[in-house]
């Protein structure tokens, strides 16, 4: 089974709530969590501990044969990237910067062995044993490479093979496809938010999300002293989801994610916000 | 001159600094901003945008549909789609229209003519509009579910040119989109300079290597900015960052609760609280940047 945090925005605490959830879920099952914030990944971070188990996301790249290609053209009209521009001629050249990889030429090529395979590093995924008795799957989008999509797959793949009881995946900000892929086949989702203009803004676009992909939904307010709080409660109605835990603006909690050691392990009492979201979603896991 | 602000991950601030920055720069250069962040666009909010002069829908986004009527359910789109989005779901193969990418792939391999299309859809909206402070503004929203693509981007760009023609601009600030991929690297390509912005904890140090990576690939000159800056006083990270990449670091700016209730009234932190101390830093890095980059 698999549950998600996320949260519009990005800063609004969203890898907060999803270490310190981890540790705390840790007491009720046989969990992971991935963190599938490619583009920045932080978890490891936060639970200080150093990425381990690199893999190598490789992607497809095509390579012409030009003693085989016969220049017909094929490769280039079904390239929706528009990675690959013919001359005049019809001889083939790729633009590997807008390739993403997905073999459609080579599918399409008439002539067996014009296309060879070009493998090229894009990302890595980690795993990672944590000292708090879960393991960390993590993946990274190389610097420079733009597409975040492939490494989500990959990482995704590698935490399915661990089989764990509880997959706790922890999203990038914002509400783009590869946050959808990242959802995918979740029974929840606790979309952290805060407050303001800002954060209610992009609350909206993560339930809007969620409704679509028809996964139930609680928000967990975060620095829930700050603003507005009778906006998110409108916005929670409207969507018919329940504010299901509230984090105080804390310097604890600053404090704890500064020095990388998660709050729910101290004698805060911020930790018991924790534990108590856990205690809920494990009652609600079942 | 092109300008953009980065800082690899949302919530350091970039985007508060950003807008007091474009507040204190606009009376004395003719600029336009631009919010490159389309997946979570808030330049708007901070500059208490009320409605939108101009609005171009953006189509370009394909994605795949399964006619499941003619689909002799072989299966093999679901194996052979790079991106798992085809699922067997009561009954028939259909495509997960929040995941697609718009390769095309699954058409090419389906042994049935015409069962799969690929379909344009909206995959989100540029807007545009003169703020109360009298600079024209351009932001964008990607719709939900939509790739995430640097084209976006590179038409608020395009746009933002043509208005700076019009208007004889000459300057151009992009608040450049979180993370790392297509849409920074679309914020980055053709800036000038591009100033950084951190705040003094690890995650946000690795954040910001990985952006300044990226800023390499350009070979872009960059300055840094360090947000919340005594939050973590002991925190060397950043200086030393800085000093081994050798980028200038043009202002630390301490932090300050007038900054969260400034967003809250929906304004730069500079106009609601000038007098606060993280005005005078902001003010101090303006003319920094007057002096040294639009010099
Ligand atoms: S792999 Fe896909 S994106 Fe790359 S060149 Fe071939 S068809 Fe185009
Ligand atoms: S499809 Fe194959 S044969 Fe045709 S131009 Fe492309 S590489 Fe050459
Ligand atoms: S277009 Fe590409 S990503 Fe979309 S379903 Fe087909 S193969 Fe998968
Ligand atoms: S490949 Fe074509 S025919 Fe086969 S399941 Fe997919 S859509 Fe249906």
């Amino acid at each position: 089974m698999q549950i998600a945090v996320s949260g519009g925005k990005g800063g609004t605490g969203k890898s907060t709530v999803a270490i310190n959830l981890a540790i705390a879920l840790k007491e009720y099952f046989d969990l992971a969590l991935a963190d599938l914030d490619v583009e920045a990944p932080n978890d490891h971070i936060l639970l200080n501990v150093e990425l381990q188990n690199e893999e190598p996301v490789n992607m497809f790249m095509p390579r012409f044969d030009y003693s085989k290609c016969i220049k017909c053209r094929k490769c280039a009209e079904i390239c929706e990237e528009n990675a690959i521009i013919t001359m005049k001629d019809g001889t083939p050249f790729l633009i590997p910067t807008l390739c993403s990889g997905c073999r459609g030429c080579e599918i399409v090529c008439p002539v067996p062995g014009a296309i060879l395979e070009k493998q090229k590093t894009m990302g890595h995924t980690y795993l990672t044993n944590t000292v708090y008795g879960f393991p960390l799957i993590t993946g990274k989008l190389l610097e420079g490479e733009e597409r975040a999509m492939p490494i989500v797959v990959a990482a995704r793949k590698r935490v399915q093979k661990l089989d764990n009881e509880l997959l706790l995946v922890d999203t990038a900000a914002g509400t783009n496809n590869t946050v959808s892929k990242a959802l995918e086949n979740s029974k929840l989702l606790i979309a952290v938010t805060e407050p303001t203009p800002l954060g209610l803004h992009d609350l909206e676009l993560i339930l809007k999300l969620a409704e679509l992909m028809g996964i139930e939904t609680w928000i967990v307010l975060n620095r829930s002293s700050l603003g507005n709080r009778e906006g998110v409660q409108k916005v929670a109605k409207e969507y018919g989801v329940e504010i299901v835990a509230e984090i105080p603006y804390s310097e604890n909690i600053i404090r704890s994610y500064i020095e990388g050691k998660p709050i729910v392990l101290s004698e805060n009492k911020e930790a018991e916000v924790f534990k108590e979201l856990a205690k809920k979603v494990a009652e609600y896991v079942g | 001159m092109q300008i953009a602000i980065a800082s690899g991950k949302g919530g350091v601030g970039k985007s508060s600094v950003a807008a007091s920055l474009v507040y204190l720069l606009k009376d004395t250069y003719k600029l336009i901003a631009i919010d490159a962040d389309a997946d979570a666009p808030n330049l708007d909010l901070l500059f208490n945008v009320e409605k939108w002069e101009e609005e171009k829908e953006l189509v370009g986004a394909k994605v795949a549909k399964i006619n499941t009527e003619t689909c002799i359910q072989c299966g093999i789109c679901a194996e052979r789609c790079p991106y798992d989005c085809i699922k067997f779901i009561d009954g028939n193969y259909v495509v997960n229209e929040l995941t697609c990418e718009g390769c095309g792939v699954c058409r090419l391999v389906c042994p049935v003519e015409g069962v799969i299309t690929l379909e344009e859809v909206r995959s989100g909206i540029i807007r545009k509009t003169t703020t109360k402070y009298n600079f024209p503004l351009i932001s964008a929203q990607l719709d939900v579910g939509r790739p995430n693509s640097g084209k976006l981007v590179t038409e608020e760009k395009e746009w933002a040119k043509k208005i700076m023609k019009e208007q004889n601009l000459e300057h151009m600030i992009v608040d450049s989109a979180a993370g790392i991929g297509c849409q920074v690297i679309a914020s980055l390509g053709g800036a000038d300079v591009v100033i950084l912005i951190a705040e003094p904890t690890p995650a946000s140090l690795s954040d910001v290597k990985r952006v300044y990576k990226v800023v390499q690939h350009f070979r872009e000159p960059a300055y840094l900015i360090i947000n919340k800056a005594d939050l973590n006083p002991g925190f060397r990270g950043l200086h030393e960052f800085a000093e081994e990449e050798d980028i200038p670091i043009i202002g630390e700016i301490p932090y300050d609760r007038a900054v969260p209730k400034s967003m809250t009234m929906l304004q730069p932190v500079i106009e609601a609280f000038p007098q606060s101390k993280a005005s005078k830093a902001l003010k101090e890095i303006a003319r920094i940047v007057e002096e040294e980059i639009l010099k």
